[in-house]
């Protein structure tokens, strides 16, 4: 792409050709100098500030984050996040000291965000994987408008919609338990509508393989769900992987929803949890750069580690449609 | 089947559209899978249920609320409104008093002992009922029912007198409580020590009007106001919902409280949406272009860590930043302090506090406009470049003339969809500055989007107000709506060709 600026003669004249009198190899050497530069002093400030929520998570006392270093170490934010008990100055005249222990582990709050949002990235899964299927290969009425008003009607802004969902659950929970409000199964039912933007990435990933296989199987006697299971199925797995990772890294981060269904601590997300230690007068900026830390790490390595896919995933559906 | 026998619940329980629908719903899905003409929608069925409840019911929900006046003085529904009104009582003139005592149960419930206070021997004891600390009863309740209690039994569970009753602050709770004797006498707490027997106050004439006992006032609803009205035209009571026309609708235009703040707040949430897809393209541009240089080292390494703010999950990097840009205590402050001496005011200066959420936004977003320029690049050809430097280009020529023309035209559904998520960023706002600070003389904040001062009107403030909120989400919705449907309008050319 991008190969060494040109090897031409500067045409200006006087003193200036002579700094620009520079040959191909010391160019090139220049502009990865100048580049490297721009990197790194952008990289500084991406970085910082997550250095500085680890700082703050080991420091003493409940700053806002703002040292690259801890001044005082201290483990007792860890152990308030991870439920174990530990020592706290109670009256600093005396010495005198009492025990914390958090009635609620913020830890479960981290458990909570896996377990709802494994189980409704599963279900989009299903649920949009069947529907992309249909779009992508079967024949029926209205098949394009109903796809595009898929993608209108999830514009609408969900936060907006909470009364009519609150209504919903608090009806249904009169009738069925699980569809209650203050129940983690019905958050994760209320997740599972959120699939049109799915059906469009898995059925622009259909579009992509050649249906001639599913043709010549059936023709060798397979059912439509047998060719929609054996053969189309294994060859999607990338972009099921895909819509898994990002539906999951989306619902760890949502909170409106979740604020308005799971009302006790118990019940609470990640994102419900970690806003309460900052929400209130006294903001707790040292137990939440622990919680941070601790359920940032493993979603980000994730991520990373899954990077490849996503890149295509995002770039197949976002832009090739 | 459960599905027949919540049908069947539902339609004891007064609702039968629903219990209708939920059998529809059944029948249809039946059909659909033993069908053997109905292939295609085995496929569908499934997406669309959890579609339809969660995405085309809220949407017509909040519409038709729109359509109604529903907010914290219009809360119950009129049904509820009513039942209220016929709940009242008042102790009548005659009444027959009765000592009490609580009892605790070991499930956590309550049952009330109550002895008449003229003769002992007429002794009762309630059913176990729950009675909550605090909080606020959502309305009328059944009456909870009295049973005879004879003579030499006792009424099993802890006692509670008076004053333990007082210091369990459940003395609240107890007195919105009614009982009824098996003679159909009501009873309420009359004073600290006693029950007393009481008389409904309002009976119900057959013109829908209903009638004060004592004083023999007559209100009837106005369905206009949702409430209550006496002869005077004053109110009386609690509110109730209404349908209200295009009422919201029209205080969104006319109304200069909400009108001002609207119109500010509607102009803010274009400029944030703007700024922020050209900043974020920007820069992720830049080192999309940087990080192409097939003979840079590192560039993986640098790409990964370029690529963090979009792994982390969004709310936790929200959060964090909103503790470096803390005004007082922050990094960034102690930082500017340092170098330049001055510190913006973040949180307290509107223009602070929206350079700031631009600021985050940028450091949230740009990563995804990097790994889409970085894709487009690679789809253009190398050739191209090579031509244009025995033509005697330079890096900025090359940029202008022939990356950013060949980038920016399939790069415009990717700007459009990303505008239309920035303009309902409702995390970035609710968390970051909660909309602050506040606007002088209006009721929104000053970074307030419409989707952030739609909530607040919906959940927030004291006066939550259902219907107005519903109102500009419907409109925000058509809005956003119809840029959806360019967007779309816009791929599917570009795919035909």
């Amino acid at each position: 792409m991008k190969m060494a600026a040109p090897p031409i003669e500067p045409v200006t004249s006087g003193t200036k050709v002579k700094s620009r009198m520079l040959n191909p190899e010391q160019k090139a050497i220049a502009r990865q100098l100048i580049s490297h530069v721009i990197l790194i002093s952008l990289l500084a400030l991406v970085l910082v500030p997550y250095v500085m929520v680890i700082s703050a998570s080991l420091r003493k006392g409940n700053f806002a984050p703002n040292g690259l270093l801890p001044d005082k170490v201290s483990l007792e934010h860890w152990k308030f996040v991870l439920g174990i008990p530990y020592q706290e100055i109670a009256n600093v005249a005396t010495g005198e000291t009492r025990e914390v222990k958090a009635e609620t582990p913020p830890l479960l709050w981290f458990l909570n965000s896996i377990k709802i949002s494994a189980i409704a990235s599963v279900g989009i899964i299903l649920l949009s994987g069947t529907a992309a299927y249909a779009f992508a290969r079967l024949q029926f009425k209205f098949k394009s408008g109903v796809l595009g008003g898929l993608l209108i009607l999830q514009m609408f802004p969900m936060v907006l919609a909470l009364v009519a969902i609150y209504a919903f659950l608090d009806f249904a929970g009169q009738y069925v338990r699980w569809l209650g409000l203050n129940t983690q199964s019905a958050l994760i039912v209320v997740y599972l509508g959120g699939i049109s933007g799915y059906i469009w990435m898995i059925k622009g990933y259909f579009d992509t393989i050649p249906a001639s296989m599913e043709e010549s199987a059936r023709i060798d006697g397979a059912s439509q769900f047998q060719t929609f299971i054996r053969i189309l199925l294994p060859m999607s797995l990338p972009i099921f992987a895909v819509v898994f990772i990002l539906s999951f890294i989306s619902h760890m981060s949502e909170y409106p929803v979740a604020s308005i269904v799971l009302q006790t601590r118990t019940n609470w997300t990640l994102a419900v949890g970690a806003n309460s230690f900052l929400a209130e007068h006294e903001k707790l900026w040292g137990r939440f750069a622990a919680l941070a830390v601790l359920s940032g790490v493993p979603i980000t390595a994730m991520f990373l580690l899954c990077q490849r896919f996503i890149v295509g995933g995002l770039t197949s559906g976002g832009v090739k449609e | 089947m459960p599905a027949l026998y919540l049908t069947f619940v539902l339609y004891q329980s007064g609702n039968a559209l629903v219990a209708l629908l939920v059998l529809l719903g059944t029948c249809l899905g039946l059909f659909i899978y033993l069908s053997p003409t109905a292939l295609t929608y085995r496929y569908l069925f499934p997406g669309f249920v959890g579609f339809g409840l969660f995405v085309i019911f809220p949407i017509l929900y909040t519409v038709y609320i729109s359509f109604t006046k529903y907010s914290s003085e219009n809360l119950l529904s009129f049904d509820r409104a009513a039942a209220i009104f016929r709940n009242e009582t008042f102790v009548s003139a005659n009444a027959a008093s009765y000592k009490y005592r609580l009892y605790v149960q070991d499930d956590g419930t309550y049952v009330l002992y109550l002895e008449d206070q003229k003769d002992p021997t007429k002794r009762f004891a309630s059913e176990p009922f729950e009675l909550s600390v605090g909080a606020k009863s959502k309305g009328p309740t059944e009456p909870v029912k009295l049973g005879a209690l004879p003579g030499g039994e006792e009424v099993k569970g802890k006692p509670l007198e008076t004053p333990q009753i007082v210091r369990a602050k459940l003395l609240g709770p107890l007195r919105e409580r009614q009982f009824v004797l098996p003679d159909e006498t009501i009873l309420g707490l009359a004073d600290l020590l006693s029950f007393k027997s009481r008389e409904r106050l309002w009976t119900q004439n057959p013109d829908g009007t209903l009638k004060n006992k004592k004083d023999g006032t007559v209100i009837r609803p106005d369905l206009k106001q949702g409430f209550f009205v006496n002869d005077k035209g004053e109110r009386v009571g609690v509110g109730f919902r209404t349908f209200s026309a295009f009422e919201n609708y029209a205080r969104i235009l006319t109304d200069p409280r909400i009108q001002g703040p609207f119109i500010r707040i509607f102009l803010w949430t274009v400029a944030f949406s703007a700024l922020s897809v050209l900043l974020t393209f920007s820069v992720g541009m830049l080192l999309a272009v940087i990080l192409e240089q097939k003979d840079l080292r590192f560039r993986a390494t640098y790409r990964t860590l370029f690529i963090l703010p979009y792994a982390v999950p969004g709310i936790l990097s929200i959060l964090i930043l909103k503790g470096l840009f803390n005004q007082e205590f922050g990094a960034v402050n102690a930082l500017l302090k340092g170098i330049f001496g001055f510190a913006p005011e973040w949180e307290t200066n509107p223009w602070g506090a929206r350079a700031m959420i631009l600021l985050v936004n940028l450091w949230l977003g740009y990563p995804y406009m990097m790994l889409i320029c970085t894709g487009m690049l690679q789809s253009i050809p190398g050739a191209i470049y090579e031509a244009s430097a025995i033509d005697g280009s330079n890096i900025v020529v090359d940029f202008s003339e022939l990356t950013l023309p060949l980038v920016l035209p399939p790069m415009i559904p990717v700007l459009i969809s990303a505008f239309a998520f920035n303009f309902n960023n409702f995390n970035l706002i609710f968390l970051l500055t909660g909309g602050g600070p506040q606007m002088v003389g209006g009721n929104g904040g000053e970074t307030d989007l419409l989707v952030t001062y739609t909530f607040n009107i919906a959940f927030r403030d004291s006066g939550t107000n259902y219907g107005l909120a519903s109102a500009i989400a419907t409109l925000l919705f058509i809005l956003v709506g119809f840029l959806a449907w360019v967007n779309l309008r816009f791929t599917a050319r570009k795919a035909k060709i």
